[in-house]
């Protein structure tokens, strides 16, 4: 009888046991499959663009590296806020709300309100490349504009004969990477201010920013620089120049590099171009997103840097690792 | 023997021996489990890490020995290709002929191009412009200078063996600028006129990613390969890391002298395996993280420390089982002499359940048992027997000086003619004969012991004819009850013989009976002469036989009623010296069989 009971006890703690083993095996897998959502809104989806596409790039090395499922959704084009904010409010009807929301927001202002009502919903939000009016973000990963401006400015200032004048091919009016660059862009200019003549927005076309180049050519004869603020910018307005064969009375400068305007450096025609670092900022952007919903510190603002490419140095071993993405 | 000694001292110690052995045996088994935990624990992690660690090392120069002969085998394209008689006619030919063999080349380069997915770019081309690439549909990207190109002039640097380029960025070509590794030779002029040409092979990274990647140790393991310059030639991060988002233990690794070594602490810790190539000057690194690589033994680990556990449950329930085991029939048996102890010898009788120590020892106490029993039969069975002839004894002890002046009472009687008297008292004579004799019960009832003492004070009253009046009160509600023979009539001649007869006066004599709860009391009162205080503590002492009675003395009838009936009955005595004496008597109404209980 006695022993019969041990028995029964002994069969009971063996039970137990594998049942504590199976809690604890189920517990970690529950634990591995519950998986961080990213939705990231860039600007614009353009495999001509270099920018974007390594910036996009980047974003995804980082969720795979650590681990998120990221969803990247973009307008058509770089001025096209309404479909950013047709977007945003996608994700506000969404039943399954993504953990965090990663923008390059358009437009400085258009979007402030629905990105405010995410916010609402406890999503958090993520700044990449571009800013709003309002400051509501958690985080903020960028290049510091004020100062590729400014390394912009100093360098076409350097390139400025006595006499010769200044103008400036912007990209999108009102959003915060242009209004920060063409600021910067003028105090890098710093003595030769008064050179400075206007600045015109092609709207991240490449054919307005050639359009538009055009016309300052013809505008100001004595024109010496044109700088482009972004890729598309700087790009339409380089092709202008150099369809102009006018490479050795202006020097071509910008914000940005691609494949094309590397081509147009050897050539001749652009005189320099401040890169940022786009995977830089795509991967910071979601690695900071990703460790912020761990729990982990983070900060709150970051600098991915920039960097100024002239001919001289195009091929150094460095410039060539942030010129030429690796692939 | 003195072994054995200290541990009978240090089982003492414990209250019981269940937990004595419980204790001992679940300290054994714990320390031999956890020893044994311990040690294998150790030896499995040792013998993993170990294992590991050649496992990578292999590993890492199986990798190098793979990259070795993909080069090898790259050399041999570039050979094949460089030892073409139409690359001579190309490069240092001219008009049609160069441009016929220009065509053979091409599809040459498309026939191989088409075969290896992992050459990117394949030409060749010399420092004054003349160049051939890949289908024919690539061009030369003009605004370059050829013989700045690092693998250009290393290849008409070194003209007899072929260059092998780091990770770098192909300008040559005009369009695209990918990340390639650079295969390229020098090809002289055969007839010497001419400057040399170089035939380059572009090659990208799927072959030697696959040849890496697959070969990386565990989830976050992976494989790397630098340059004698440290130069990263492929790591899996490698965008990371030229993007600065990523560090890489490059310096670490190059200054490295055996074929392994440990970085970082933790979970970050690293495993570095490096295998260098004689061939491409490359170095082969497979890293590792420990902390997978002692996955498995943390897996194994967990398991033996879940086994550790239930062995010990086990353990311990079945030590506590067998400790019971043991003790149990001790505990058996101490329950059984604690019934003994309180008198209850059925208790005696203790179930046999083992074979061992414990068990003889219950047998032999159960023997014990029965003979103690046995012996307590036998001697409640003589005090019995003793009794009765002690009684019978009493019977028979008529006083023969009663019986005789008694007699000489009748004859003095007879002769004076008092006949009515003379009968009365041979008829109590003979009644108190009938009673003594007949009887041969040890109990009577009540009613029949008082009568005998009446038929004996009427007799002593006719003797003592101005000395002696008595009274009998009976209550008739215990007429019916039992009381042993010859209790009160010995304490009436008592009474008489040492109260009454000494006094002046004519006595009084009352016998009073009655009961009082569950007792019953007789109350024998005279107010003779009284006793003092130390004739009253003397009258239980057994010499003091009343040999002028029949000689049943006070001490005789106490011990017989305490024999009978138990300790708490008995007799009183109450008198003062001068007014009388009153002796209580108290037996219980039912009798309670006091020899059975004993």
């Amino acid at each position: 009888m006695k022993k019969h009971k041990g028995w029964i006890v002994l069969i009971f703690m063996m039970i137990l046991a594998l049942s504590v083993v199976g809690i604890y095996g189920y517990r970690r897998q529950i634990k591995e499959s519950k998986e961080i959502t990213l939705v990231y809104i860039p600007k614009i989806i353009d495999e001509t663009n270099d920018f974007w596409t390594t910036l996009i790039a980047g974003a995804n090395t980082a969720a795979e590296e650590y681990g998120a499922v990221l969803e990247v959704k973009a307008p058509e084009s770089e001025t096209d806020y309404e479909g950013q904010n047709a977007y945003l409010k996608e994700i506000l009807e969404r039943e399954e709300k993504p953990d965090a929301l990663l923008i390059s927001p358009v437009s400085y202002t258009q979007s402030t309100e629905l990105l405010k009502e995410i916010k609402a919903q406890g999503i958090r939000l993520v700044m990449i490349d571009s800013n709003i009016d309002e400051n509501i973000e958690d985080i903020q990963v960028s290049t510091d504009n004020l100062e590729a401006g400014k390394k912009l400015g100093e360098y076409a200032a350097s390139l400025l004969e006595e006499g010769k004048k200044v103008a400036v091919v912007g990209h999108v009016e009102g959003s915060s990477t242009a209004i920060e660059r063409e600021q910067g862009f003028r105090e890098g200019l710093g003595d030769k201010a008064d050179a400075f003549t206007e600045v015109v927005y092609c709207g991240s076309q490449y054919e307005k920013a050639y359009e538009l180049a055009a016309e300052l050519m013809e505008k100001y004869p004595d024109l010496g620089v044109i700088a482009g603020l972004n890729e598309y910018s700087a790009r339409g307005a380089a092709r202008a120049v150099r369809d102009a064969g006018a490479q050795d009375q202006i020097s071509m400068v910008g914000i940005d590099s691609s494949q094309e305007e590397i081509n147009l450096m050897e050539q001749g025609i652009f005189k320099g171009f401040v890169i940022q670092k786009p995977f830089k900022m795509g991967y910071l952007g979601v690695k900071y997103t990703i460790e912020m919903l761990k729990g982990e510190e983070v900060p709150r603002q970051v600098d991915a840097g920039s960097e100024l490419v002239t001919p001289e140095n195009m091929y150094t071993g460095e410039n060539e690792k942030l010129l030429f993405p690796f692939k | 023997m003195n072994k054995n000694r200290h541990a009978g001292v240090l089982l003492g110690k414990f209250r019981s021996i269940q937990n004595a052995i419980f204790l001992v045996m679940a300290l054994l088994v714990l320390s031999a489990i956890g020893i044994v935990t311990v040690i294998s624990l150790n030896f499995t992690r040792t013998s993993i890490y170990e294992n590991t660690i050649t496992y990578t090392r292999q590993l890492t120069g199986q990798v190098n020995s793979d990259i070795d002969s993909y080069i090898n085998y790259m050399e041999n394209i570039s050979s094949m290709l460089a030892e073409n008689s139409d690359v001579q006619k190309f490069l240092f030919g001219s008009g049609i002929q160069a441009e016929e063999a220009g065509e053979q080349l091409m599809s040459q380069f498309a026939t191989v191009l088409n075969s290896r997915s992992d050459i990117y770019n394949l030409g060749i081309l010399q420092a004054n412009g003349k160049a051939l690439f890949n289908k024919g549909n690539s061009y030369i990207n003009s605004y370059v200078d050829i013989s700045q190109l690092a693998w250009y002039k290393e290849a008409v640097e070194n003209k007899d063996s072929i260059c092998l380029s780091s990770a770098h960025v192909q300008h040559v070509i005009s369009g695209e600028r990918p990340w390639v590794i650079t295969l390229s030779r020098y090809i002289p002029d055969q007839t010497g006129k001419k400057e040399g040409g170089v035939l380059f092979v572009d090659l990208n990274y799927s072959a030697i990613r696959k040849l890496c990647d697959d070969s990386s140790v565990g989830k976050k393991g992976y494989i790397f390969i630098i340059d004698k310059e440290g130069n990263i030639v492929y790591h899996p991060q490698q965008q990371q890391l030229y993007n600065e988002l990523q560090t890489e233990n490059i310096e670490e690794v190059m200054n490295c002298t055996s074929d392994y070594l440990e970085l970082g602490k933790g979970d970050s810790k690293k495993l570095y395996t490096v295998s260098r190539s004689e061939k491409t000057g490359w170095t082969v690194v497979s890293c590792s993280y420990t902390s997978e690589l002692l996955k498995r033994s943390n897996q194994a680990q967990e398991l033996y420390m879940l086994m550790a556990v239930i062995l010990v449950a086990v353990a311990l329930i079945i030590s506590s089982i067998v400790s019971k085991g043991i003790t149990r029939p001790i505990h058996k048996l101490q329950s059984s002499m604690a019934l003994i102890q309180e008198g209850d010898f059925q208790a005696g009788n203790v179930e046999v359940d083992s074979r061992n120590e414990i068990g003889s020892l219950t047998e032999t106490f159960n023997v014990m048992t029965q003979k103690i029993q046995e012996l307590m039969v036998q001697i409640i069975e003589e005090q019995q027997a003793k009794r009765k002839s002690e009684l019978k004894a009493l019977q028979s002890q008529i006083n023969p000086h009663f019986l005789y002046n008694t007699l000489d009472s009748i004859i003095w009687m007879a002769e004076e003619g008092k006949n009515e008297e003379v009968v009365v008292m041979t008829a109590s004579l003979a009644k108190l004969f009938r009673q003594i004799i007949s009887n041969e019960e040890e109990e009577i009832s009540i009613f029949q012991e008082v009568e005998y003492c009446r038929n004996y004070l009427i007799i002593q009253k006719m003797r003592y004819k101005d000395k002696l009046e008595f009274e009998i009160d009976l209550d008739p509600d215990i007429k019916g009850e039992k009381i042993i023979k010859l209790v009160l009539q010995p304490l009436i001649e008592n009474a008489i013989y040492h109260g009454l007869k000494y006094k002046e006066s004519k006595g009084m004599l009352i016998l009073k009976g009655y009961g009082l709860e569950d007792d019953i009391i007789f109350e024998i009162i005279d107010n003779g002469v009284g006793m003092d205080q130390d004739t009253m503590e003397h009258i239980f002492e057994r010499h003091k036989v009343n040999y002028r009675s029949n000689g049943v003395g006070v001490y005789n009838v106490e011990r017989r009623i305490r024999l009978s009936y138990g300790q708490e009955y008995g007799i009183s005595y109450k008198s003062k010296l001068g007014e009388g004496t009153v002796a209580t008597v108290k037996i219980p109404k039912e009798r309670r069989d006091v020899h059975e209980k004993a």
